[in-house]
């Protein structure tokens, strides 16, 4: 999420209303206020919406929202006479090249914050972490067009941001903060992208860091945007976002010469959209001219074309507006959710619980009424307690998270007989007897089911307990079991037995050995038992 | 006056004749041990008719230590009586008691050293602490001295004198049923009618009861059963589906783009296993790519296979609903699902690596977003919540998308659960052509808020002595 600081003044200004009025309204278009202070609002907007990432863009859908100025923005965009060209090598490195030039520019420390936020913001919505998009903003006054967008060798020297010294593009990668950041991206690949100017000055070393030579300073006046990355269309979304909002500030907005293309254009993109659909869809009663007003409010421009339909003017700067949903969705929200009707669907139904959650607590019931507690450990636990602890050899179908938060999460559970016991030990001061048992899904070879376990530790736990109390739970499930001796090494021999059904062992009882009582760190003996619950007859599939 | 018990009856029946008597003696009459008389009598005392006078006796005897010395002197006299004009230091080390003794004439500044020879000090002398010796007292502050010294030790005798209250004279006076009490009514004196002279001990029911803990569901438990149990009279129907789900079905058939950040490794749990992916994949990847046939414009860009075919522990339940959907394409359709899933978050006292996530869905000819707004309302009512309101969110996989807020006395506002309509994009590829109405919500913030715990590791590590300690109701107004 993308929390954005709203300073009230300049809000106000570009709103054209006061603090309170906008604040008030703000949650409505879909955003969290996280928390106002003396001078500025933090606000939360949703990653699908990196137009309202600034206070320009916050300031354009609140003057729509609040019917200050409604429908489309236009924005005047008139040849800069600036070209680019772009080095063939890059299509296997990093294709896609944006820019423009951005005049005019009247920076004070608020509104370069708000740029830099803008351009962060971006890097991280749209941009993925800068592989995808990534953008540079340079004094347009301190370099000359064209400019070329080439793959160079990567012992180009250059004076990166913030340095004074000249660093070839290796060393920045390895030395600079930004360059350890982000080499990931580049590491790979044998030339490295960069944008010089016609005396070969260097912009940028995409996507990592720009050149010293043309930082932007509170004197800046013009700028130049560059903006490369991987996708043509993220690269064109995050131009229109910057470009819209610096003209929301008072900038002009001139397009440059890409490979004989000028670009931006910053037009809108269209839709014609069905005004019953969206009637349906929503839930409401909408004629094509309320419908037509309901999407100027949020910045769209819109005309009622024969009866059912409105054709959409969609903003450039509306990234998220991919389907004709997406613009009913604005519609809900300029409607109000709070005046669409609640009413629950009319449609008859029975409900009907899942077989697998019906046996579960019959198993629970038999539990209870043994006098067994029941606990919910969780499913992610490590090797060590669920075999090493129990003297059981790991199971084959184990499966091993490939990235595990600490050493104690480091495999989904195929057991819930040592998790018990790790229980028993967490509450080890706690008075005895103590009887607890689980029920709950164990993961075998990506196939996830039920089992059913429990424990009883006090100073007389024995076998007999264990296997009466077992007999019992299945009894009451109705599993026809047979027993042998087992062979489990988590139990003392001569006090062991495997639970058979139909000739395959479901399940296991007995007396704990004292090495896993000694394991976990217990005192005192424990009668266990845990069997699978697809043996309960008549069991769903899984 | 509380009834008293055969043991007391019997007390007051001997202190009738006594009076006023020693435990020991009463125990010989009463063919106990002490103990037990002072135990009843001090039972006897709270209800009046006796009363317990507890005597102690101080007085000082000597350690081992200390006999030897109340014989032949402090270690320090010893040594006082043995120096003479001339006596070295050579010669007092000599001296058995000199390691403890000398130390003492130091500190008590009875000697000095004057060269190789020890003097006394004129006018010194041990008499006073010899005399605190032979005879300790309480308010001799040398005696404190020797028992810090652990030469005299204090010892204590307790003797309890116990005596008839007039009220419980009285009370023996009209005479005490002194006959055998029963403690259980035995098979032969029901069958036998003996229970009808049978004297059974009476109990005291200001006493609290002893403890007994009934096996009982775990509460968090009884929430997830309690939802359960609402939305199947809302007629859902229950699904159940495995933990291990493919990235297809937990993110790509869900619109997720496959560079989505949630994707990433720091955020969802990767397994190396791998699963084919199932047949009609083509449509799905032809609307992220294109947004195949649908007013969509897709993600763009090209869908890897291998991406899809990746395990992941699902991070949602939707990955269990949007299958059975899959399965299931006619209307209407209305089913939920409670399961664990997983997040790769840093475990804290709000965060949860894995957590309940319940989840609905219905699919109906005609249902709009403002019956899904109905369907939530009525849920969260059904939870005890009265004030219930929604705001506009952003979920990839539902258009329009809402998060639902409660009203919670004292703390206002919490949001509990997103929801929306499944993106055409979604439904689609599956062959769905009817708007589908889907709900999450986090049960545990619902079981936090109920069971007031501040730490949901609780749920899953919890201490047997809440469990035990919490009620199967918990009454609550408004959904606390």
């Amino acid at each position: 999420m993308a929390v954005i600081t709203l300073p009230y003044k300049y809000l106000e200004r570009l709103t054209r209303t006061d603090k309170k009025t906008i604040l008030d309204k703000i949650a409505l278009i879909g955003s969290d206020v996280e928390r106002t202070e003396e001078d500025h609002a933090d606000v939360e907007f949703f990653p699908d919406r990196p137009d309202l990432f600034s206070t320009e863009g916050v300031a354009r859908a609140m003057r729509g929202y609040l019917g200050i100025e409604t429908g489309l923005p236009s924005y005047q965009v008139k040849p800069s006479g600036i070209s680019f060209t772009v080095d063939p090598a890059l299509v296997t490195i990093r294709p896609v090249l944006g820019a423009a030039v951005i005049r005019g520019v009247e920076f004070d420390d608020e509104s370069i914050q708000s740029i830099m936020s803008l351009q962060e913001s971006l890097h991280w919505a749209v941009g993925r972490g800068r592989s995808k998009v990534a953008i540079g903003i340079h004094d347009l006054d301190t370099v000359k067009p064209p400019f070329r967008y080439i793959a160079s060798p990567r012992s180009r020297k250059f004076i990166p941001l913030d340095y004074t010294e000249e660093m070839t593009m290796d060393e920045i990668l390895e030395k600079h903060p930004k360059g350890r950041d982000y080499a990931k991206i580049v590491k790979d690949f044998p030339l490295f992208p960069l944008i010089v100017d016609k005396d070969d000055h260097v912009l940028s070393f995409p996507p990592i860091i720009n050149g010293e030579r043309t930082r932007v300073t509170i004197d800046t006046k013009n700028i130049l945007l560059d903006t490369t990355g991987t996708d043509t269309r993220a690269v064109g979304v995050a131009v229109n976002i910057i470009c819209t909002a610096m003209a929301e500030a008072g900038a002009t907005i001139e397009s440059v010469g890409i490979g004989g293309v000028q670009t931006p254009t910053l037009a809108p993109a269209e839709r014609t959209v069905s005004v019953q659909e969206c009637s349906r869809l929503l839930g409401i009663d909408l004629t094509s001219a309320t419908m037509t007003s309901l999407l100027q409010k949020m910045r769209f421009g819109a005309v009622p074309v024969g009866g059912d339909k409105v054709k959409v003017q969609v903003p450039c700067y509306r990234a998220d507006i991919m389907h004709d949903w997406d613009l009913f969705e604005d519609v809900a929200i300029a409607y109000g959710y709070d005046r669409i009707q609640a009413l629950p669907p009319a449609t008859f139904t029975v409900g009907k619980p899942h077989p697998v959650q019906v046996n579960a607590a019959l198993a629970r019931e038999a539990f209870c009424g043994l006098g067994y507690l029941e606990v919910m450990p969780f499913t992610l636990t490590n090797e060590d307690t669920l075999y090493k602890k129990m003297r059981r050899e790991e199971k084959s179908g184990v499966l091993h998270v490939m990235h595990p938060i600490s050493i104690e999460n480091t495999v989904v559970r195929t057991e819930l007989l040592p998790l018990l016991l790790e229980f028993l030990a967490l509450n080890r001061h706690r008075e005895l007897p103590q009887r607890l048992f689980t029920v709950g899904d164990v993961v075998d070879s990506c196939l996830t089911y039920q089992q059913a376990a429990g424990v009883s530790m006090h100073p007389d736990a024995d076998f007999s307990e264990a296997y009466a109390s077992a007999d019992a739970v299945l009894h009451e499930l109705s599993i026809d079991y047979t027993v042998k001796e087992s062979a489990d090494m988590a139990f003392i021999e001569g006090r062991r037995g495997d639970i058979i059904v139909a000739g395959k062992k479901i399940g296991v009882f007995g007396e704990i050995h004292p090495f896993v009582l000694n394991a976990f760190e217990l005192e005192h003996s424990v009668a266990a038992f845990e069997f699978d619950l697809r043996a309960v007859p008549g069991y769903p599939a899984l | 006056m509380a009834e008293l018990t055969q043991n007391e009856k019997r007390l007051l029946a001997v202190l009738e004749k006594e009076h006023k008597a020693d435990a020991p003696h009463l125990a010989s009459l009463l063919d106990a041990t002490s103990e037990a008389v002072v135990q009843w009598a001090h039972l006897a005392e709270d209800k009046g008719v006796a009363t317990v006078e507890r005597l102690v006796a101080k007085e000082f005897v000597y350690s081992e230590e200390g006999k030897a010395y109340a014989k032949n002197g402090l270690p320090e006299t010893q040594l006082f009586r043995f120096i003479m004009p001339g006596t070295t230091l050579a010669d007092l080390q000599k001296h058995e008691a000199f390691r403890i003794g000398f130390g003492q004439l130091r500190k008590k500044g009875l000697v000095k050293v004057d060269g190789t020879s020890v003097v006394k000090i004129p006018g010194a002398s041990t008499d006073a602490d010899e005399a605190a010796l032979n005879h300790p007292t309480a308010s001799d502050p040398r005696t404190k001295e020797l028992i810090r010294r652990g030469i005299v030790q204090e010892s204590e005798t307790v003797r309890y004198a116990i005596a008839i209250t007039p009220a419980g004279l009285s009370l023996a006076k009209k005479g005490l049923d002194l006959r055998e009490e029963s403690g259980t009514l035995t098979r032969e004196q029901i069958l036998t009618g003996a229970w009808k002279t049978a004297n059974l001990r009476r109990y005291d029911v200001t006493k609290l009861p002893k403890k007994a803990y009934p096996g009982k569901i775990h509460p968090y438990q009884r929430i997830i059963a309690e939802m359960r149990e609402i939305l199947l009279e809302m007629g859902f129907t229950e699904l159940y589906g495995g933990i291990v789900q493919q990235s297809y079905w937990n993110f790509d058939v869900l619109f997720q783009p496959q560079d989505h950040p949630a994707r990433e490794m720091q955020d969802t749990f990767y397994l190396k296993e791998t699963l084919p992916l199932p047949k009609g994949y083509e449509k799905v990847k032809a609307m992220h790519e294109t947004g195949g046939e649908t007013s969509s414009t897709g993600w763009g860009g090209v869908w890897k296979e291998e991406k899809a075919e990746q395990c992941v522990l699902r991070t949602h339940t939707t990955s269990v609903s949007i299958q059975h959907l899959a399965k299931n394409p006619n209307p209407p359709v209305k089913a939920f699902c409670v399961g664990r899933v997983y997040r790769r978050e840093t475990i804290d006292t709000t965060h949860l690596a894995e957590f309940e996530q319940l989840e609905g869905i219905v699919m109906d000819e005609g249902v709009t977003f403002g019956n899904l707004l109905g369907i939530l309302r009525e849920f969260y009512h059904r939870m005890g919540f009265e004030g219930v309101r929604f705001k506009p969110s952003y979920y990839p996989y539902t258009e329009p998308s809402l998060d639902a807020e409660v009203f919670v006395e004292g703390i206002g506002w919490m949001e509990m659960g997103g929801a929306g309509v499944f993106r055409e994009e979604v439904t689609a590829p599956l062959g769905i052509n009817y708007p589908v109405l889907a709900w999450g919500l986090g049960v545990s913030r619902i079981a936090m808020l109920r069971l007031g715990l501040k730490d949901l590791r609780y749920l899953h590590r919890s201490d047997v002595a809440f469990l035990r300690e919490t009620p199967a109701l918990r009454y609550t107004k408004g959904g606390e």
